[in-house]
């Protein structure tokens, strides 16, 4: 680890560190300022975009003054420049030199959504390189800016990583202003601060921060700002950069963050007291702090009665238990610890390996190794191939490696069952955590059977409770234990007893449900039944 | 510092691959011996032992469905001074390491059991390997190995066979006593106490039955059963209870669970039979006359199973009487089991082991002369049995015929 | 020393942890037979006493740990040699819980297994938390804490629904007489386990709230004696006396007895995890209190500089105490108590009491006079 370290060090000192952030350098004003002659300014653009081919420049004149609209094709929206821009400029006629053309300009397009006012040459290039339109006007040294943010973008789909049966439908998409629309529609508080930056040198990717003011802890806030000034990177492609940058520890197979494509499981988490991080060009919101717990909890469990989304999720924490130690058992248990396997059991699992050259780690390796090959392809391959895999998948495991006497019936049982339970975890990121550590303890359970798989397991505890988020130990609510904090843990409780807001990530404003909340017939209900019934007869 | 610690840890894991992996064995590596038979030395050594081992192929249904040709399991034989001495030497016909963990039963020959079972017990009580649930039981007039030998029908493992044979009988008939090695010598080491073992009896020719013809005919050449009840006193075997008899130490040992009995009612000879098929028995040990005194008090609750004579049974009177009756068989029953212990001078019903729990001074002073006190013992026997329900019909269907 | 701080219910839990720990494997004073149970109490109780001894020390110094201030009471060079006394002695008993796992694994489920091995990998282990903190190693002890109680639970109902409790196998009550019962208590159970609470002289100044220190550590005590006995109880009840006698480690013998379904059996495994979570509770607080100890004594900036050395120490010590079982179990119940439980448990911190309590009898006289 060491050594990894001074290397990386050593680099960092013969690399050249350009500063691709601002393309001129701000440390000379005078050839920041936007000149008057607008003619200039146009030809100075153009050369410095390299005469690209996306550039639009269309002169336009306004009364006796000469200008130029500017946009970057594909980018902005050509119909509501056409309408708003060019057209209302166009129709008038200004015959008066007394007027300010300017302000004129500035007046005129109010149609659009927001207009700006640039005197800087750096700002220019970040609104015009972002999709909004330019126009110069000759005798001015600033430039308007309109937002005319558009084009070709992918409308509001269904979620396709995070499913739930019953809940909204909507999932966010690659347009930072739409997801954060998504966010806004569902909690309409004049307390959701909405706080933008620019990351990424070269790419200059829009990020968005969402607090719910007076409920996140300042503290936090605060903290997700630095580490996201801290970033230093050429460019954000996804929020997975932003994830792997800000995050507390970076050696470790858990997720410290927590990533949804679902609105409404960002909303409630803001709500708890969380900071979400939008990334423009990423369907993927991270939130922060995330705790262990929080990748158990799916959107459904609070979408449908309490009494089943707790059973469920149970059933989810048992089969993260068994995706994580299913086969190390099979190993250990067959190798080590034959006693403890049901005397029939055990001569059924004799009579099956009797022909199987393998011992049993290198025959469970076998196929935890060709199943996660068979998933990696399938994810891979375009749709119609992929279910051609699926088949020969289902075949080579299922039944040729079988008849071939390679490996047993019983560990394709054991892992398909791991690959399904491995399948039940609600977020991808806690189950490939799992998939990971699965070969660990394998190897731990091969080499020390029980033993080994429970040093294992120790470790990980350790190691879980040494993570933390954004100052939030990662094993809270569980350790350190809270008891008014195990509402939404191994049991969600019914909602009128769901009355906290999570203690160790909220301190102050922890209000979620009032008093008397708990549903109950109405008084005299029976009564009334009985007058009904009585009057029916 | 931190090299150092990186150093340290490839040392520890790598030493698991050089040295070989101590505790690891494949399954297909065991020989999974599901029973021990154990007698007297034929031989120069001082015991035969015979291992009874599974062939995990022509048991369990294999790959290609169905089970396979040869016989469920194989015995091998071997002789030692000492039984660890004879597991050794029996590797020399076995490919496999013997693996005891799923032993579930141990067969002791007579004659060995004549002679004492003290030094058989404790390899087997001292290895972690062997479960502490494993039965013994003894070979009655013959030699555990023949026992062993013998294949069996309805289920493919005879160890299997035993045990469940073992089950439904004290289930049903209560005529024997599941007991596994730690209840055993429990029994042996407790000083007011000494155990019982079932015994297992060949009915046939001990040779047909190791052949598969065994299990290919309906009725098969030979057949094990459960009979009696071994009773031993010093760790040696010294008689048996039949029938009876072991219904009644069934009954004193508060381990009934059902059983037959059968009454003249009426003038007629075996008219009715009963089912008990809950009980509790009750014994306290008291002194009378500075002698000890057992009182037994049995309470069970019966059905009526079978009537032979035609009588009114829903009549109080006759309720009365057939649960009269009952308690009566039961008393005599219990009454001959303690005489008959009291034969041997063991006492297999722990009278012993209750003075001690409940007046540790008294006991003391018998202790050294227990076996000739409990032999001397009086004891009085009350049996209270209630009627509950007669099936699902009242009168016999040929009450009215004869009419 | 470590500013880690620690919160009521982790002092709780980690003084349960640590108090039960190997005491459930082989604390029981089997040569009383049925009787044993009574001595546990007794032993408890002696331990309570010996605790508020120590409550009492910390009330004069609740911001220094045992190494701390023995120097402040009996001078600098007197109080270094005590302190370095006391450092050895937790790192012996560290290396004692080890052999103490090692020799239960061999001999019961890995038993063609080099102990060396088995040792090595725990106090692998045990080193990754220390490293962690202290802090870490508390939050580790709640997890472990409740997947204790839910194995213990478990068991319990097996036991009770495999019927294997037979309470009548407790009769006679107080066979061995009173005398005897005082004895074993004063000799084997009260400085194993409840003595051993000395250790949390190191630990009590990182309790946050630590007016609390009192309640937490006597319930503490109380919690785990009440769970010491009743599996005790179970133990016997289950075994009888004569098995109970016989068993090195009862509970194993007792878990291994449960049958249920006839598929619920050899539930060895469920021993094992407790052996595990125990070995590892016990050792990593003996260590963390020596490598606290060292670092605060010899001035060490960091007490990861000293983890993995005395690591290495408690391992080699480990193996090195004695030649077999047997030495390793007489030492433990013969000498030990006598030559250093006796001596580090009672005298020595009653003898620092007096004179902590002169001193600063002393000091209040001279405060109001100044």
């Amino acid at each position: 680890m060491s050594i990894l370290t001074k290397m990386l060090k050593k680099k960092q000192v013969q690399r050249k560190n350009d500063n691709y952030r601002q393309k001129l350098d701000p440390s000379k004003p005078e050839e920041l300022v936007i000149q008057k002659d607008y003619s200039a300014n146009v030809s100075r653009i153009e050369e410095e975009l390299g005469h690209s081919a996306d550039l639009v420049i269309r002169q336009i004149n306004i009364g006796i003054v000469n200008g130029a609209l500017l946009f970057i094709d594909g980018i902005v929206d050509g119909k509501g420049i056409s309408e708003f821009v060019v057209e209302t400029l166009m129709d008038k006629q200004i015959s008066s030199r007394e007027v300010d053309v300017f302000q004129y300009v500035m007046d005129q397009t109010v149609a659009l959504g927001s207009i700006k006012t640039i005197t800087n040459w750096n700002d220019l290039y970040n609104a015009l390189l972002s999709g909004c339109t330019i126009i110069l006007l000759n005798g001015y040294n600033k430039a308007i800016s309109g937002e005319t943010r558009g084009g070709e973008l992918r409308s509001i789909a269904e979620p396709t990583q995070q499913l739930a049966i019953r809940g909204p439908k909507d999932a966010f998409t690659e347009t930072l202003r739409t997801n954060t629309a998504l966010i806004r529609r569902r909690i309409k508080s004049p307390n959701l601060w909405v706080e933008s930056m620019k990351i990424g040198k070269v790419s200059q990717t829009d990020i968005a921060l969402l607090y719910i003011k007076g409920i996140a802890e300042e503290e936090i806030i605060q903290e997700v700002k630095e580490r996201l000034q801290r970033i230093d990177i050429d460019a954000i492609m996804d929020s997975g950069y932003i994830e792997q940058l800000i995050e507390e520890q970076t050696f470790t197979s858990f997720p410290t963050t927590y990533h949804t494509e679902r609105p409404d499981v960002v909303s409630s988490q803001l709500l708890e007291g969380r900071v979400a991080i939008i990334a423009d060009g990423s369907p993927f919101v991270l939130t922060v702090p995330a705790l262990f717990v929080q990748f158990f909890q799916a959107p459904d469990d609070y979408y449908s009665r309490f009494d089943l989304s707790t059973s469920v999720r149970l059933l989810r924490i048992i089969s993260f238990l068994i995706a994580l130690i299913g086969p190390s058992l099979y190993i250990a248990a067959t190798t080590f610890h034959q006693e403890m396997i049901p005397t029939t059991l055990a001569i059924a699992i004799a009579a099956q390996r009797e022909n199987v050259p393998f011992p049993a780690f290198v025959e469970a390796l076998i196929m935890e190794v060709t199943f996660e090959i068979l998933r990696e392809a399938g994810l891979r391959l375009p749709r119609a191939v992929g279910q051609a895999v699926s088949i020969v998948g289902a075949l080579v495991i299922g039944q040729a490696a079988v008849q071939a006497s390679i490996v047993s019936p019983v560990m394709v049982i054991v892992v398909s069952i791991t690959a399904i339970a491995n399948f039940s975890t609600p977020v991808f990121a806690m189950a490939i955590a799992a998939r990971l550590l699965r070969f660990a303890l394998m190897v731990m359970a091969a080499l020390i059977g029980f033993y080994g798989i429970m040093v294992g397991l120790m470790i990980m505890a350790i190691h879980l409770c040494s993570l933390r988020s954004f100052g939030v130990p990662y094993m809270a609510p569980l350790a350190p234990f809270s008891g008014p904090n195990q509402q939404d843990v191994f049991i969600r409780y019914p909602f009128w007893a769901f009355k906290d807001r999570p203690k160790f990530i909220v301190k102050g404003n922890v209000v979620r449900t009032g008093e008397n909340q708990k549903p109950k017939p109405p008084k005299q209900s029976s009564h009334k039944s009985d007058k009904l019934e009585e009057n029916e007869s | 510092m931190k090299k150092l610690v990186l150093v340290f840890i490839l040392i520890i894991f790598s030493i698991p691959i050089l040295g070989g992996c101590w505790n690891q064995r494949e399954l297909t590596d065991l020989a999974l011996v599901l029973a021990v038979g154990i007698d007297k030395g034929e031989g120069d050594k001082k015991y035969d032992v015979t291992f009874q081992v599974v062939v995990p192929g022509n048991v369990a249904s294999g790959q290609n469905g169905g089970g396979g040709q040869g016989p469920p399991v194989v015995v091998y034989e071997s002789s030692g001074d000492s039984i660890t001495e004879a597991s050794r030497k029996a590797t020399k016909k076995i490919p496999r390491r013997l693996y005891y963990a799923h032993t579930s039963i141990v067969v002791i020959g007579e004659e060995l059991a004549r002679e004492g079972i003290y030094n058989i017990l404790d390899p087997m009580d001292r290895d972690p390997e062997f479960r502490t649930t494993t039965v013994v039981i003894i070979a009655k007039d013959k030699r555990a190995e023949d026992i062993i030998s013998i294949l069996t029908n309805l289920d493919k493992l005879p160890m299997n066979r035993f045990i469940k044979t073992l089950e439904s009988a004290e289930a049903m008939l209560g005529e024997n006593i599941k007991l596994n090695i730690d209840d055993l010598i429990g029994a042996i080491t407790s000083p007011g106490k000494e155990p019982v073992i079932s015994g297992f009896v060949l009915e046939g020719s001990p040779e047909k039955g190791t052949s598969p013809q065994n299990i290919s005919t309906t009725r098969p050449p030979a057949m094990v059963s459960v009979d009696g009840l071994g009773v031993i006193r010093g760790g040696k075997l010294v008689g048996w209870l039949n029938n009876f008899h072991v219904r009644g130490a069934v009954w004193l040992l508060n381990k009934m669970k059902g059983t037959e009995i059968k009454f003249d009612f009426e003038g007629k000879k075996d008219a009715v039979t009963t089912t008990p098929y809950l009980s509790d028995t009750d014994v306290s040990v008291t002194f009378k006359n500075g002698k000890p005194f057992a009182n037994v008090d049995i309470d069970t609750a019966f059905k009526l199973s079978e009537m032979d004579t035609d009588f009114d049974i829903e009549d109080p009177h006759k309720i009365e009487e057939l649960e009269k009756k009952t308690s009566d068989v039961i008393k005599k029953e219990v009454e001959a089991a303690i005489k008959e212990a009291q034969k041997y001078k063991a006492d297999i019903f722990g009278f012993g082991e209750r003075i001690h729990k409940s007046n540790p001074k008294r006991w003391k002073e018998l202790k050294d002369d227990w076996d000739n006190q409990f032999a001397k013992m009086d004891y009085k026997i009350q049996v209270h049995s209630y009627y509950r329900e007669s099936g699902v019909r009242g009168k016999p269907f040929w009450s009215d015929m004869n009419k | 020393m470590e500013t880690a701080k620690i919160s009521g219910k982790q002092l709780f839990v980690l003084v349960v942890l640590f108090e039960m720990g190997t005491a459930l494997l082989e604390g029981f004073p089997v040569q009383l037979k049925q009787d044993a149970w009574i001595a546990i109490l007794a032993g408890m109780a002696g331990g309570v006493l010996l605790f508020l001894v120590y409550y009492r020390l910390f009330l004069y110094y609740p911001d220094l740990p045992l190494t701390g201030y023995v120097e402040k009471i009996i001078g600098k060079w007197p109080g270094r040699v005590i302190g370095f006394i006391y450092i050895i002695y937790f790192a012996y008993l560290a290396a004692r819980g080890l052999r103490d796992f090692g020799e239960l694994l061999t001999a019961t489920i890995y038993t063609n297994t080099p102990i060396f091995f088995l040792m090595s990998i725990l106090i692998l282990t045990i080193t990754y938390a220390i490293q962690k903190g202290f802090e870490v190693l508390a939050r580790v002890g709640e997890i472990f804490f409740a997947a204790v109680y839910m194995m213990a639970v478990i068991g319990f109902f097996l036991i009770i629904f495999s019927g294997l409790i037979h309470l009548e196998n407790l009769k006679p009550v107080l066979e061995s007489g009173w005398r005897q019962i005082m004895e074993v208590s004063i000799r084997q159970t009260m400085p194993f386990p409840f003595g051993e609470m000395i250790l949390f002289t190191m630990i009590l100044p990182h309790l946050n709230d630590q007016k609390k220190a009192k309640m937490i550590c006597i319930s503490g005590i109380v919690l785990s004696g009440i769970n010491i006995t009743i599996a005790c109880i179970i133990n016997i009840a289950t075994l009888g006396t004569d098995l109970f006698l016989r068993s090195q480690y009862p509970l194993l013998s007792t878990v291994s007895k449960i049958q249920l379904f006839n598929f619920i059996e050899r539930l060895d495994v469920l021993f094992m995890i407790y052996v595990m979570v125990a070995g590892f509770i016990k050792v990593a607080i003996f260590y963390y209190a020596a490598v606290a100890g060292t670092t605060g004594l010899f001035k060490f900036k960091n007490h990861r500089q000293v983890t993995f050395p005395m690591g290495i120490l408690i391992l080699v010590t480990a193996m090195m105490i004695a030649s077999n079982f047997a030495e390793h179990i007489k030492e433990g119940l013969y000498i030990i108590p006598v030559y250093m439980h006796w001596p580090l448990q009672i005298y020595f911190p009653c003898l620092l009491l007096g004179i902590a309590m002169i001193r600063n009898r002393k000091k209040q006289k001279k405060a109001p006079a100044a």
